[in-house]
């Protein structure tokens, strides 16, 4: 005997209340925490006119404040794409000793608070820290200055680029890079032409996330920044100091351009993702062994 | 080209893959390398490509020892089971690959590059469809691009890793004839490898049979056939098609 089902209903279908009742649990959430903000952002950021807005951005030290991320998010991007490509190839091409815990590893930045990242380095290259007399007494500053800066951020961007090949890499296998080692490629030549094409979409999903949180890191760049104006203030920074300081519109605005950016990453991020999940469905439709 | 192996052993783990294994193909000839899945045949084919290394023995190629030279040096040409071929470039570049990744002395100008692979397709019988992608391809027709690809650099030796299996009956038997007659007209030195007897018989001058990483038997097919040298070879013989 056989239970008949309703027409056109699947057996993990759930019954129209259901699925009424999450829907708008989804929506609520969705605009109550993520669109409500947004909004709020950016009106807030026009309340008085955007003769202001635009007056905020006119302000010496927001430039500076914009130009120290853009030169941190410069250094700290190429670092980690270099660090996570690095990384992915020996986790998914060799076998050795540790590459469990190596894996593990590299999701760190991502368990621990970011004060932690930043408070690390104070206490590694800090006045009082373990390397500190030595920095001192070779005139070499990294706390309260831009270097402290790019390291907090490297540390806390690192996961991104190799957390997203990784998967990717596993997934592929490496049978078209030993094929073309026996075509006669070298290793440089292997990662060009087919490694490379392989993995741009998802190297490139990594490298805007790594950008993004790179851009936008509060925490850690906070505790070894030191708050010194048109000097050591990242764009984060700047709007809490601007915030303080009841600058309200200057901060939202601000704010608008970093919530800009996380709009545009996130557009990308879509583009990037469609294209390296049809790129690994391609590969998987001509690696199969149907006839 | 000849291929010698000297006492080659090689084990994944603590998984010895291939014990003690000695022999030869001889130049021109067609060799098949028969036997169950896990036998450790495909081992065999990769330490001789150069994709894995041997802990003992050594591998030559027409006498001279290339055991710890790299696979792109040996360039063996090789054809994978699952044909491995560069999903992301076309029919036509996939085949160019090799002679693309030339050293810039050695490298055939772009028209020459162009006329060898247009005659490769017009060989393995895809004339027109070079400007094709590999998903666009039957599983025969991937085969196919594999030949053609590894045909590109003029190997001197050419390994096949189970070149038929992943293909339906037909296909196979149409491929393995023409195999057979590829090698008659080239006598390029060929090793392949299967699980399928009649393939092994059909196409190869001599079968290699092994088993847990050993060889049972080598001689022609009408000598294994009528001569089996064990009880193992005398079983998977009777067995018929052994997966």
């Amino acid at each position: 005997m056989t239970i008949r089902q309703p027409a056109g209903r699947r057996a993990t279908a759930e019954s129209l209340p259901v699925k009424i009742l999450l829907i708008s649990v989804v929506v609520l959430f969705f605009g109550l925490f993520l669109a409500m903000p947004l909004v709020v952002v950016f009106s807030e950021a026009f309340k008085q006119g955007s003769k202001v807005f635009f007056q905020a951005f006119t302000d010496r030290h927001t430039l500076d404040a914009i130009r120290l991320t853009l030169l941190v998010a410069a250094i700290a991007v190429p670092l980690n794409t270099i660090f996570g490509l690095a990384a992915a190839w020996a986790i998914t091409r060799f076998q050795f000793r540790g590459k469990a815990f190596l894996t593990s590893l590299i999701d760190l930045p991502l368990w621990v608070s970011p004060v932690i990242g930043g408070l690390i380095y104070v206490l590694l290259f800090g006045r009082q820290g373990w390397l500190g007399p030595w920095l001192q007494a070779n005139d070499i500053r990294i706390i309260f200055a831009v270097p402290g800066i790019v390291l907090a951020t490297v540390f806390v961007t690192f996961p991104f680029v190799a957390r997203g090949l990784i998967p990717l890499m596993q997934a592929q296998g490496h049978a078209e890079e030993e094929a073309a080692a026996t075509l006669g490629a070298s290793g440089w030549q292997i990662f060009l032409r087919v490694t490379l094409p392989k993995i741009k979409w998802g190297l490139l999903y990594g490298v805007i996330l790594c950008n993004a949180r790179a851009m936008g890191e509060f925490g850690a760049v906070s505790v070894v920044s030191g708050h010194i104006r048109g000097k050591t203030n990242t764009m984060p920074l700047h709007i809490e100091i601007l915030y303080n300081e009841y600058q309200f519109s200057a901060a939202f605005a601000v704010s608008s351009l970093l919530a800009v950016l996380a709009l545009v990453t996130l557009l990308l991020k879509s583009f990037a993702e469609w294209h390296a999940a049809s790129q690994l469905a391609a590969g998987a439709a001509a690696g199969t062994h149907q006839p | 080209m000849s291929i010698e192996l000297h006492s080659i052993s090689k084990s994944f783990g603590k998984f010895p893959a291939v014990k003690n294994v000695d022999f030869a193909v001889k130049t021109g000839e067609i060799v098949a390398l028969l036997g169950p899945s896990g036998s450790g045949k495909t081992t065999i084919l990769r330490v001789i490509a150069g994709l894995e290394f041997p802990e003992t023995g050594t591998v030559q190629f027409e006498g001279i020892d290339v055991t710890s030279s790299s696979a792109y040096k040996r360039r063996a040409g090789f054809v994978f089971q699952s044909y491995a071929l560069f999903n992301h470039l076309t029919i036509f570049e996939n085949i160019a690959f090799g002679l693309r990744v030339m050293p810039r002395r050695q490298r055939p100008s772009k028209e020459v590059i162009t006329k060898t692979v247009e005659s490769l397709l017009k060989a393995v019988q895809l004339g027109g469809l070079g400007p094709r992608l590999p998903a666009q391809l039957s599983g025969g027709q991937r085969q196919r691009v594999a030949f053609a690809r590894a045909l590109a650099i003029e190997p001197r030796v050419l390994l096949l890793d189970e070149p038929f299996g992943a293909l339906d009956a037909k296909v196979r038997k149409e491929l393995r004839r023409w195999l057979r007659e590829f090698h008659n007209r080239t006598h390029l030195t060929t090793l392949f490898v299967t699980h399928d007897q009649d393939e092994a018989f059909e196409v190869a001058d001599r079968v290699v049979i092994i088993d847990k990483g050993t060889i049972q038997q080598s001689g022609s097919p009408q000598d294994v056939r009528s001569n089996p040298a064990n009880d193992f070879v005398r079983d998977f013989l009777d067995a018929g098609v052994v997966a």
